[in-house]
């Protein structure tokens, strides 16, 4: 068969066109508020960025169930124009500013991740239209001074700080902390705060290594934490890396009081794949479906918003998939409270804060990060996530010791 | 802790040989660096774990299974698809293993998601402590399980008149025809081999490391790098390069910190590229 040159050509230029075209057609403004999303729906973040666009799904769904979002007198339905930005952070920008100039949304949820939220909350700023990052914990992304980003997430230190405290009131016999972290962005600065906290309480790091990722062996790395006979360990990673770590720890009888692990011990994917080595793992994470916050939003509570997502996607949703439905319930508690879709007026309810929301209490500190609620601690026990921090969703009582 | 550090880095060095044997074998007798290893591994790795869970069977004794599974599947894959283009240069034959490559591993990731799974043996295999160095059992079972795969491999090629005839193949391929060897046979035949190593590899493989789509370009660059260090188409090479590789990279990570684990491997690679660029084993046109 031939095929031209032409109608390759047409056939990419289409290819090309059709990114460009928002996922829902757009209707004519009015009684409608359109929230604009860049998301990374193909690529290498296409995994993370269909959990999101789950997690609008089922705010939206709910939301326009319930016939829309009140603002003073008139009932708002809500419409999301989805982008693809193939996973590609100048894209994620050039599209931000296409949502905003060209469709004329009124608000914007950020792409995906620090790196991504950072680029984007430029246009957000320059058109003055707030935008919520779902999913960015680095506080760089905030440090920009912008007046129209706000982060769900706490910084990373927030996941370090209430194990810290944890250790060291429970086990003042730990002294020695051994962090094994994979050289990468979030896992690498995660560790960072690992080792700041342990300072602080006068812990005495005895190791602080790297490993590459992709790694297929941290037997090395292990073994020369065995000999640096640690109390607490850190390792941090990804679900693999740490289904791997946790099977190499076994294998070289490396044990400790207390072994935390992020991201990954939270998922029942990593419980399964570890089996009987979990047990008493502790981990951090912003939401996890165990958590029974009360909430003020149009789920009502955490165990309503898992149901309902269970409901939709057949699956209990992570913290990705939640964060997507929290910063749709951030905005929309905050057109409620505003009366209108007003940027200036929302934006100055974002800032005032004290959404109680499904995913925790939400208020944003001066630098538009959320820095209102302690991100959840977790213990394995008994094959099961149970929640040891904060106080007013605890599950279990801590427990000491890993084989 | 230096003993230790050998240990497992020749424990891990067996599991090298058996990841790269077939790639190996592949690569010297139909000139086609098949794209598709790493994924076939993965794939080996999946029956493995679906054995373990659905009838409880080892994936030890699942090895042999989901390696002759494969080699049909393989065969055919060989006899339709890769024969059409074996003659072409190597980046035809490339480019297709890495369009086969992108559906099969595409279609992995529908059929059992991009999750990560584990075979959990239960009861666990447990420690050999022998004070100074431990040493998990089932690592060790699989270190030498990996090994007897590619004893048996060896074994194969030398002894059997299917194993002669990929030889002569490898060796001269049109010498071969004039003896009455049908090279496009064997071709499918070494495939097929090849690829059933991989999934029996893939199987000893499942109670050890985390299992999912997107390990195979893991699996596939490792098997590469052991290739060319212990040398192309050679059996014991891939063995000398498997520990190679293992021992090095654990002695990298000992000397350079784990996240140089690979630096020194790839350092002795560049250096054995240019004093002896057929790698430690390896002569050309024999195996």
């Amino acid at each position: 068969m031939h095929i031209s040159r032409r109608k390759i050509l047409a056939a990419s230029g289409a290819v090309g066109v059709a990114a460009l075209i928002p996922l829902r057609a757009s209707k004519a403004a009015g009684d409608v508020l359109r929230i604009g999303a860049p998301l990374p729906l193909t690529g290498a973040l296409s995994p993370e960025g269909t959990k999101l666009r789950q997690g609008y799904e089922v705010w939206l769904e709910a939301v326009n169930k319930a016939g829309g979002i009140k603002a003073g007198s008139s009932t708002l339905k809500v419409e999301l124009v989805f982008n693809d930005y193939q996973s590609n952070t100048p894209k994620a920008v050039q599209l931000a500013e296409k949502l905003v100039v060209d469709d004329k949304v009124d608000f914007l949820f950020s792409p995906f991740g620090s790196g991504a939220a950072k680029a984007a909350s430029a246009v957000a700023e320059k058109h003055g239209v707030p935008m919520l990052a779902s999913s960015a914990s680095s506080a760089e992304v905030f440090d920009q001074g912008y007046k129209n980003l706000f982060g769900l997430y706490t910084d990373n230190s927030t996941l370090s700080e209430p194990l810290a405290d944890l250790v060291a009131q429970r086990l003042p016999a730990v002294r020695r902390v051994a962090i094994l972290a994979r050289n990468d962005l979030y896992p690498l600065s995660l560790a960072g705060e690992f080792e700041k906290s342990a300072k602080k309480r006068g812990l005495e790091v005895v190791y602080f290594e790297k490993y590459a990722i992709g790694a297929l062996d941290h037997s090395a790395a292990l073994a020369q934490m065995r000999a640096a006979k640690p109390d607490w360990i850190v390792v941090t990673g990804y679900i693999n890396d740490l289904i791997l770590a946790r099977k190499q720890m076994g294998d070289l009888a490396l044990s400790a009081s207390v072994v935390t692990m992020i991201n990954g011990p939270a998922y029942q994917e990593w419980i399964d794949a570890v089996g009987p080595l979990a047990e008493n793992i502790t981990t951090a994470s912003w939401f996890h479906p165990v958590l029974r916050y009360r909430s003020e939003d149009i789920f009502g509570s955490t165990e309503r918003f898992v149901e309902l997502f269970k409901a939709r996607h057949g699956s209990e949703p992570d913290f990705t998939q939640a964060s997507g439905a929290a910063v749709g319930v951030i905005l929309q508690q905050a057109v409620e409270r505003a009366g209108s879709a007003d940027r200036a007026a929302v934006r100055a309810e974002l800032a005032k804060g004290g959404f109680k929301t499904f995913f925790g209490p939400i208020s944003f500190g001066p630098s538009g990060m959320a820095n209102s609620y302690v991100p959840p601690a977790y213990q394995i026990q008994d094959g099961k996530v149970r929640v040891l921090l904060p106080d007013e969703v605890r599950t279990s009582d801590f427990r000491a010791g890993v084989k | 802790m230096i003993a230790q550090i050998l240990a497992n880095g020749l424990l891990l060095g067996g599991l090298y040989a058996a990841i790269a044997a077939g790639f190996s074998l592949v690569w010297g007798v139909l000139n086609i660096i098949n794209l598709l290893h790493g994924s076939f591994i993965v794939l080996g790795a999946y029956g493995a774990f679906f054995l373990h869970t659905a009838a409880g069977v080892s994936p030890f004794a699942a090895a042999p299974a989901v390696g002759a599974l494969m080699f049909p599947l393989a065969y055919a894959l060989q006899t339709m698809v890769i024969n059409r283009v074996v003659d072409r240069p190597v980046l035809i034959t490339l480019t297709l293993t890495f369009g086969l490559n992108l559906i099969l591993n595409n279609l992995m990731l529908l059929a059992f998601k991009a999750d990560y799974r584990k075979v959990v043996l239960d009861p666990p295999l447990g420690i050999l402590d022998l004070g100074a160095i431990v040493l998990p059992v089932d690592r060790l079972v699989a270190t030498a399980c990996s090994l007897l795969l590619v004893l048996a491999l060896w074994s194969l090629l030398r002894l059997t008149r299917i194993g002669r005839a990929i030889v002569a193949v490898r060796m001269d391929r049109d010498a071969a025809a004039l003896m009455g060897i049908d090279v496009r046979a064997t071709y499918a035949l070494t495939f097929a081999l090849a690829a059933s190593l991989a999934a029996a590899a893939g199987c000893l493989l499942a109670p050890l490391f985390p299992i999912s789509p997107v390990a195979s370009a893991t699996y596939l660059g490792k098997a590469f790098v052991i290739c060319v260090l212990g040398g192309l188409g050679s059996v014991p090479g891939v063995v000398v390069g498997g520990f190679a590789l293992g021992v090095m990279e654990s002695l990298g990570a000992l000397s350079l910190g784990p996240e140089h684990a690979g630096t020194l491997a790839f350092l002795l690679l560049l250096l054995l590229l240019l004093v002896r660029p057929s790698g430690l084993l390896g002569r050309r046109g024999f195996d």
